[in-house]
C-alpha cells in the first residue's frame, strides 16, 4: 500500500500550498511546492529501495494497483527532477496568484506519477483524465483573457477526443478478460487485442501531440511559459510517449501497430520540423519542434527499442524546459514573443550562454547527450530500414536548423537598421531565475555520460534497456547533416529569409491545415448542436406546450360552461384529462376488466369507496376512473386559483 | 424505521401547513430540521444494511386490504437504499437552500412553500422504500402534485403552463404504468401487490403478447419520467420556470423514479420480456445520450442547458439498465453495469441537484439565466465559482469525482455485451465536456460586464449545502467502496449472480 504515497502526497500538498499562497508572499509557496516535490523524490527512493506496491479494490472488478517496474522507475523519478527547476522559475517569474499555480502544478506532477506507476487500465485511465483537467485549469491561469480560456478548453477537448480511445481500450480489456490489469491486457485475442491497440494509440497520438492532432499544444501556448515547459518536458505530452513505451511488449503482437508507430511518428517529425522553421512566435516554434522531437521516440518505440525512446525523453525534457524558461526570459526583456521583435543581443548574456547550451542540445551536437540519445534512435531506425533512418536524420538536420534559428533570432545582435528602445533589465528575480535555467543546463549537460563507453555498458546491463549499436558511418553522416543544420540555419536568419508570412510558409505556420481543421470540427459540432436544439425548442417542445395549453383552455371552457353543478363541471374537466391519456385508457380496455373502479378510488385516496365500486359493470369502472382524474384536475385549479 | 423516514416529513408538511403564523424562517428551520431527521434515520437504515443479506431488508408488513393483495409493505434493498439515502440528503440541501423571495406576497406564503416541500419528500421517499405495487402507484403519482404546486406557485417565467405540461405528460405516462400494473396483478395465481412476491413468482416469464403488452407499459411510463427522448419535452421548460431548489429535486429525486422503477419492475419482475427488447432500450439510451448532450451543447441558457444534460445522464443510467438485462452470459459486465447505472442515479442526483441549486443562486443575483450576460466572476465569486468548477467537472466524468465511477462501470459493461453500442455513447462524455467547460468559461473566466459589480458571493447556508453535495461528490469518487458494497449486493442478486 505504500506506494501510493508517491502519487497522493503532492495532490494532498497542492491545497496546502494553495492555501500558503493566499497568506504569505512568493517565497514561503515556492519553498513548499518545492518541498513537495523533493518529498516525492524521497519517497520515489524509498519504494525502490523497498519494491513497493500497491493496490485499492474499489469492489470486485474495479481494482486500482501501481507498481515499479524498470521503465516506470526511471521516469518517475525523472518527473520531479524536471519539475523542479520549472517550479522555481515558475515561483519567481510568473504573477500572482501563485498559490493556485505552483498548487496545479504539484498536483500535476502528482496525477503524472499516478499514470507512471500505474499497472492496470482504470488506474491509468483516471491519471490521464485527471492530468487533462490540470492542463486545463494551467493553460487557463491568465483567465481573464478570452482567448487563453478558449484555447485551454481546445487543449482539454483534443486531448480528451483522445482519451475516448483509453476509455474503450479499458473496456475491451474488460471484456476479454473480465479485469483491467496490463497483464490482462497482453493476454488479449483477436479483435478485442486490435480494439484495445487501436485505443491505446489514438489516447497517446492525442496526447502525444501527433499528427492530426498536434495543433492543441499551439493553443496551450497561451499558458504561463512555465506551465508549457512542464507540459512538454515532463507531463502532459510525455504522457503519450510513456503509455506506448510502458506497453509497448505487451502489444508487441499487434501487427498493424508497430509500423504504424513508426509511420506517425516519422511523419510529425519531419512536419513538425518544417513547421518550426517557418514559426515567427518562439514558444509555437518550440511547441512544433516538441511534436517532432516526440516523433522521434515514437520511431524508437515502433522499432522496439522502447528504452530508447525513454532515454531521449529524458534529454529532451531537460532541454526543452530549459528552452521554454529561456524564451520566458527573454519575452519579459523583449514583452512579445515574437523572434522579430527579440534580437536581444548582448542584454541577457547570461541566459544567451544557457540558452545556447539548449539549442545545441535540441540541434543534436555532439558531446551532448541528447546527441546521443538521437544517434540511437537513427541507429535503432536503421535496424528497421534503412528509408527510415534517412527520415530520421533529415529530421534531425530539420532540429538544427530551427534549433539555431530560435538561439540567433532570440539572442543574435541586433540587425542593421532595427534599433529599437528597451526598458532595463529587470533585476532581482532574474538570479533566481538563471539558477533554474543553470540546473537544468547543468543536467543537459551531464548527460554528456552517455558517451562514456561505462555508462552505455552499465545501461545495458539494467534490466529491460536495450540499446542498438553504432555505426560509425551512420554517426558521421548524421552528423555531417547536424553541421549542415547548423550553417543554414544562422545563414537564413542573416538573411531574415525565414520571418515571411507568404507562400508555403504561410500555410505550414498553421500545420498546413490541420489547425483551421481543429478548429472546424469543432465549430461545426457546435453548429450541429444548436441546429438540433432550435428543432428541440421550436418542434418537440412547442408542440407539447400547444397540448398542454389546448387540454387547460378546453377544460376551463367547459369548467365555465357548467357553472351551475360541481358534478357537471367534475365530468368536463374529467373529459378533458382522458382525452389526453386517452392512448392509455383504450389500449387499456382488455385489462381493465374487473379492477380499474377500485384502483383509481384508492389513487386518489378514495379507499374507503373502494368497495361500493366493484359492482361489475364497465361503466362504473369508467365513472370511477372519470371521478379520479377530475378530483386530481379540481386539485390543479384550485392550485391554480391559490 | 424506514415507515418513520417517511411519515416524518408527512406530519411536519400538516404542522406547517395547519398551524398558522410560521415567519419565514421558522419555517425553513423547522423544515430543515424534520429533514434533517429523516435523512439520519436513512443513515441508521444504512448501517443496519447486510451485504451479504437478503436481496431486501428492514422489511415491515401490516395487512391492510387482503381481499385484493395490498398491504402497507416496506422494505429496501442495496438499489433502493442508495437512492432513498440520496434522496434525503437532496431534499436537506434543497430545503435549506434559500428561496428566492423578493416578492412579498410569497414570502407571506413561505409555510406553504415548505409544507410542499415537505410533503414532496414525503411522497418521494415513499416511492423508493415501499414493497407494494399499488403503494408505490399511489405514491409515484402524489409526486406529482407536490411538484406540480412548487413550480406553479413558485417558479418565474410562465409556471402554470410549465407546470401543467409538466403535470399532464407525466401523468399520462402514470396512467400506462397503472394499466401495466394491473396486468402485473392480475397475472398472479393469487393476486397480489406484493413486490416480492412478483419478483419470485416471475408470472410472465412465458413471454406473449401479454407480457409484451405489460412491459410496454411499465416501460412507457416510467421513460417518460426518466424522460428519454423524445419523451422529453416536458422536462426543459419545467426546469427553466421552477425555482431552483425545485429544479433540483426534480432532477435530483423525481428523475429517479423513472430509472429506480426500471429495476424494480421490468428488470426484476419481467427480466424475460426485457432481456428481448433490451437491444431496443439501449438504443433508444443512446439516443438520450447523443441527442441530450448535443442539444445541451446548442443552449444559451443555463438552467435549459444543464436541463438537457439531465437527459444525457440518465441516458447512461438506461443504458446500464439495458445491458443488465440483455442476453448475455458475461454475468460480471451485467452487474457492472448494473452498479454503474445505481452510481450514476446517486451521482447525478448529488451532481445535478447541486448544480440546480447553483442555478437558483445566480436567478437570485441577476434574475436571468442567458450565458452570454455573464462572464469574469471568478475573482468576485471564487466560492461559487469553485464549488461550480467541481460539480461541472464532476459532471463531465472526471476520475476522482462520482460521475466517473458510474460511467465507467457502464461504458465497460456495455463494451463486454454490445461493443459499438459503447463506442458511441463514450462520444457523449466528449460533448458533455465541451458544454461544461463552455458553461465555465461564459460564466467565471473574461472580463467582468459592468451590470455584474455588485455580484454577490455565496452566502453562508449557501456554500455550507453546496460543500456538502461536493464533498458527497468526492468522498463517492475517491473511496466508492462505501457505495458499491450496498449497490452490489443488490445487483449481484438481480442480475443472477448468486
Amino acid at each position: 500500500m505504500m506506494l501510493w504515497i508517491v502519487p497522493l502526497l503532492p495532490v494532498l500538498m497542492a491545497p496546502l500550498i494553495y492555501l500558503s499562497g493566499r497568506r504569505e508572499g512568493c517565497t514561503g509557496v515556492t519553498l513548499l511546492a518545492l518541498s513537495a516535490l523533493i518529498a516525492v523524490i524521497g519517497a520515489l527512493a524509498l519504494a525502490m529501495a523497498n519494491d513497493w506496491q500497491g493496490s485499492y479494490a474499489l469492489n470486485a472488478a474495479l481494482v486500482l494497483q501501481v507498481g515499479l517496474v524498470p521503465s516506470s522507475q526511471f521516469v518517475a523519478l525523472a518527473i520531479p527532477i524536471m519539475a523542479l527547476p520549472v517550479l522555481l522559475f515558475a515561483g519567481v517569474h510568473e504573477q500572482a496568484p501563485l498559490g493556485r499555480l505552483l498548487a496545479i502544478m504539484v498536483a500535476f506532477v502528482g496525477a503524472m506519477e499516478l499514470l507512471v506507476l500505474a499497472q492496470d487500465m482504470v488506474t491509468l485511465l483516471v491519471a490521464w483524465e485527471l492530468i487533462g483537467a490540470c492542463s486545463w485549469a494551467l493553460v487557463s491561469h491568465y483567465w481573464r483573457d478570452r482567448d487563453t480560456v478558449k484555447n485551454a478548453v481546445q487543449v482539454f477537448l483534443v486531448t480528451r477526443f483522445g482519451d475516448l480511445g483509453l476509455y474503450i481500450a479499458a473496456a475491451a480489456v474488460f471484456a476479454g478478460s473480465g479485469g483491467f490489469g496490463y497483464s490482462q491486457l497482453a493476454g488479449l485475442d483477436g479483435s478485442l487485442m486490435q480494439v484495445a491497440a487501436a485505443g491505446i494509440l489514438l489516447a497517446a497520438m492525442a496526447k502525444s501531440a501527433q499528427v492530426p492532432f498536434s495543433v492543441w499544444l499551439f493553443a496551450a501556448m497561451s499558458g504561463p511559459v512555465s506551465v508549457s515547459a512542464l507540459l512538454h518536458a515532463a507531463t502532459l505530452v510525455a504522457a503519450g510517449m510513456y503509455v506506448l513505451a510502458r506497453l509497448q511488449p505487451l502489444l508487441a503482437d499487434v501487427a498493424w501497430l508497430m509500423p504504424a508507430i513508426m509511420l506517425i511518428g516519422l511523419t510529425t517529425a519531419l512536419l513538425g520540423g518544417v513547421v518550426s522553421l517557418v514559426q515567427g512566435h518562439a514558444k509555437k516554434l518550440l511547441a512544433a519542434s516538441t511534436s517532432a522531437q516526440y516523433g522521434l521516440m515514437w520511431v524508437a518505440i515502433g522499432a522496439g527499442f522502447p528504452g530508447v525512446a525513454l532515454l531521449h525523453f529524458l534529454s529532451h525534457g531537460f532541454f526543452k524546459a530549459g528552452l521554454f524558461l529561456t524564451a520566458g526570459v527573454a519575452e519579459r526583456q523583449a514583452e512579445s514573443y515574437q523572434l522579430e521583435d527579440m534580437r536581444l543581443g548582448g542584454r541577457l548574456p547570461g541566459s544567451a550562454l544557457l540558452g545556447g547550451i539548449f539549442a545545441l542540445a535540441l540541434a543534436g551536437m555532439v558531446p551532448l547527450g541528447a546527441a546521443w540519445t538521437k544517434e540511437q534512435i537513427i541507429s535503432v531506425a536503421y535496424a528497421a530500414s534503412p528509408w527510415l533512418t534517412a527520415g530520421v536524420a533529415l529530421a534531425g538536420g530539420l532540429s538544427a536548423v530551427y534549433a539555431t534559428r530560435f538561439q540567433l533570432a532570440m539572442f543574435g545582435p541586433v540587425r542593421f537598421g532595427r534599433t529599437q528602445q528597451r526598458r532595463p533589465p529587470l533585476s532581482g528575480a532574474c538570479r533566481l531565475e538563471l539558477l533554474a535555467l543553470s540546473g537544468l543546463a547543468a543536467l543537459t549537460l551531464g548527460l554528456s555520460l552517455f558517451w562514456w563507453p561505462g555508462v552505455q555498458r552499465w545501461l545495458q546491463q539494467q534490466p529491460g534497456w536495450e540499446l542498438a549499436d553504432v555505426h560509425l558511418w551512420l554517426l558521421a553522416a548524421s552528423l555531417v547533416l547536424v553541421v549542415l543544420g547548423m550553417a543554414l540555419g544562422a545563414v537564413l536568419v542573416q538573411r531574415g529569409q525565414l520571418d515571411g508570412h507568404q507562400g508555403w510558409r504561410r500555410s505550414a505556420f498553421c500545420w498546413w491545415g490541420l489547425e483551421p481543421l481543429t478548429l472546424g470540427v469543432g465549430a461545426t459540432l457546435v453548429k450541429l448542436s444548436a441546429r438540433l436544439a432550435r428543432f428541440d425548442r421550436d418542434v418537440l417542445e412547442r408542440a407539447t406546450l400547444l397540448l398542454s395549453r389546448q387540454a387547460s383552455q378546453t377544460a376551463s371552457a367547459l369548467a365555465r360552461r357548467d357553472a351551475d353543478g360541481v358534478d357537471a363541471s367534475l365530468y368536463g374537466s374529467a373529459s378533458a384529462v382522458t382525452r389526453i391519456a386517452d392512448f392509455g385508457a383504450t389500449a387499456g380496455e382488455a385489462l381493465s376488466e374487473r379492477l380499474p373502479g377500485s384502483l383509481s378510488g384508492l389513487v386518489n385516496r378514495g379507499g374507503g369507496r373502494a368497495r361500493q365500486a366493484q359492482s361489475g359493470q364497465t361503466h362504473h369502472y369508467y365513472a370511477g376512473m372519470a371521478i379520479g382524474f377530475a378530483v386530481l384536475l379540481t386539485l390543479l385549479l384550485l392550485g391554480d386559483a391559490l | 424505521m424506514l415507515t418513520l423516514a417517511w411519515c416524518l416529513p408527512l406530519l411536519g408538511a400538516l404542522l406547517l401547513a395547519f398551524v398558522p403564523r410560521w415567519t419565514e424562517r421558522n419555517a425553513r428551520a423547522f423544515a430543515t430540521l424534520i429533514a434533517v431527521i429523516s435523512l439520519l434515520i436513512l443513515i441508521g437504515a444504512w448501517f443496519g444494511f447486510d451485504p451479504d443479506g437478503p436481496l431486501f431488508q428492514h422489511v415491515w408488513e401490516v395487512p391492510w386490504v387482503p381481499s385484493i393483495g395490498v398491504a402497507y409493505r416496506v422494505g429496501v434493498d442495496g438499489i433502493a437504499l442508495a437512492v432513498v439515502t440520496m434522496s434525503a440528503l437532496i431534499f436537506v440541501a434543497a430545503i435549506a437552500y434559500p428561496l428566492d423571495t423578493r416578492e412579498d406576497s410569497q414570502r407571506s406564503q413561505a409555510h406553504q412553500y415548505y409544507g410542499w416541500m415537505l410533503f414532496l419528500m414525503a411522497t418521494s421517499l415513499a416511492v423508493f422504500v415501499v414493497l407494494d405495487l399499488l403503494l408505490f402507484y399511489v405514491f409515484f403519482d402524489l409526486s406529482l402534485v407536490g411538484m406540480y404546486f412548487l413550480i406553479g406557485r413558485w417558479g418565474h417565467g410562465r409556471p402554470q403552463l410549465s407546470a401543467l405540461t409538466f403535470f399532464l405528460f407525466t401523468f399520462a405516462g402514470s396512467l400506462a404504468l397503472l394499466l401495466a400494473i394491473i396486468g402485473l396483478y392480475l397475472s398472479l395465481d393469487s393476486p397480489s401487490f406484493d413486490i416480492r412476491l412478483l419478483i419470485e413468482q416471475q408470472p410472465l416469464a412465458g413471454g406473449g403478447l401479454y407480457a409484451g403488452l405489460v412491459f410496454f407499459g411499465l416501460m412507457l411510463g416510467l421513460a417518460i419520467k426518466t424522460p428519454l427522448v423524445p419523451l422529453h419535452t416536458w422536462l426543459p421548460q419545467a426546469h427553466v420556470d421552477a425555482p431552483g431548489p425545485a429544479s433540483a429535486i426534480l432532477a435530483g429525486v423525481l428523475l429517479k423514479m423513472g430509472t429506480y422503477g426500471m429495476i424494480r419492475l421490468p428488470l426484476a419482475m419481467l427480466p424475460a420480456t426485457f432481456e428481448r427488447y433490451a437491444l431496443l432500450v439501449g438504443l433508444l439510451a443512446l439516443v438520450a445520450i447523443l441527442y441530450g448532450a448535443l442539444v445541451a451543447l446548442g443552449q444559451r441558457n443555463l438552467k435549459r442547458r444543464i436541463a438537457y444534460t439531465s437527459i444525457n445522464h440518465m441516458g447512461y443510467t438506461v443504458l446500464g439498465i439495458a445491458i443488465a438485462a440483455s442476453f448475455s452470459d458475461n454475468l460480471m459486465a451485467k452487474q457492472l453495469a448494473l452498479t454503474g447505472a445505481t452510481v450514476e442515479m446517486v451521482a447525478h442526483g448529488l451532481i445535478t441537484g447541486g448544480l440546480f441549486l447553483i442555478c437558483g443562486s445566480f436567478w437570485y443575483r441577476t434574475g436571468t439565466y442567458d450565458l452570454d450576460g455573464y462572464g469574469g466572476l471568478a475573482h468576485r465569486a471564487p466560492r461559487l465559482a469553485g464549488l461550480t468548477i467541481l460539480l461541472a467537472f464532476a459532471s463531465l466524468g472526471m476520475p476522482g469525482l462520482a460521475g466517473f465511477v458510474a460511467e465507467f462501470q457502464i461504458f465497460a459493461g456495455t463494451f463486454a455485451v454490445y461493443p459499438w453500442l459503447a463506442v458511441p455513447a463514450v462520444v457523449g462524455i466528449l460533448v458533455t465536456a465541451a458544454l461544461f467547460l463552455d458553461i465555465l468559461r461564459r460564466l467565471f473566466f473574461g472580463k467582468l460586464p459592468a451590470s455584474l459589480d455588485q455580484f454577490k458571493e455565496l452566502d453562508r447556508i449557501e456554500f455550507t449545502v453546496l460543500s456538502v453535495l461536493g464533498l458527497g461528490v468526492v468522498a463517492i469518487g475517491v473511496y466508492p467502496g462505501f457505495l458499491l458494497e450496498v449497490i452490489d449486493s443488490a445487483s449481484v442478486l438481480l442480475t443472477g449472480g448468486r
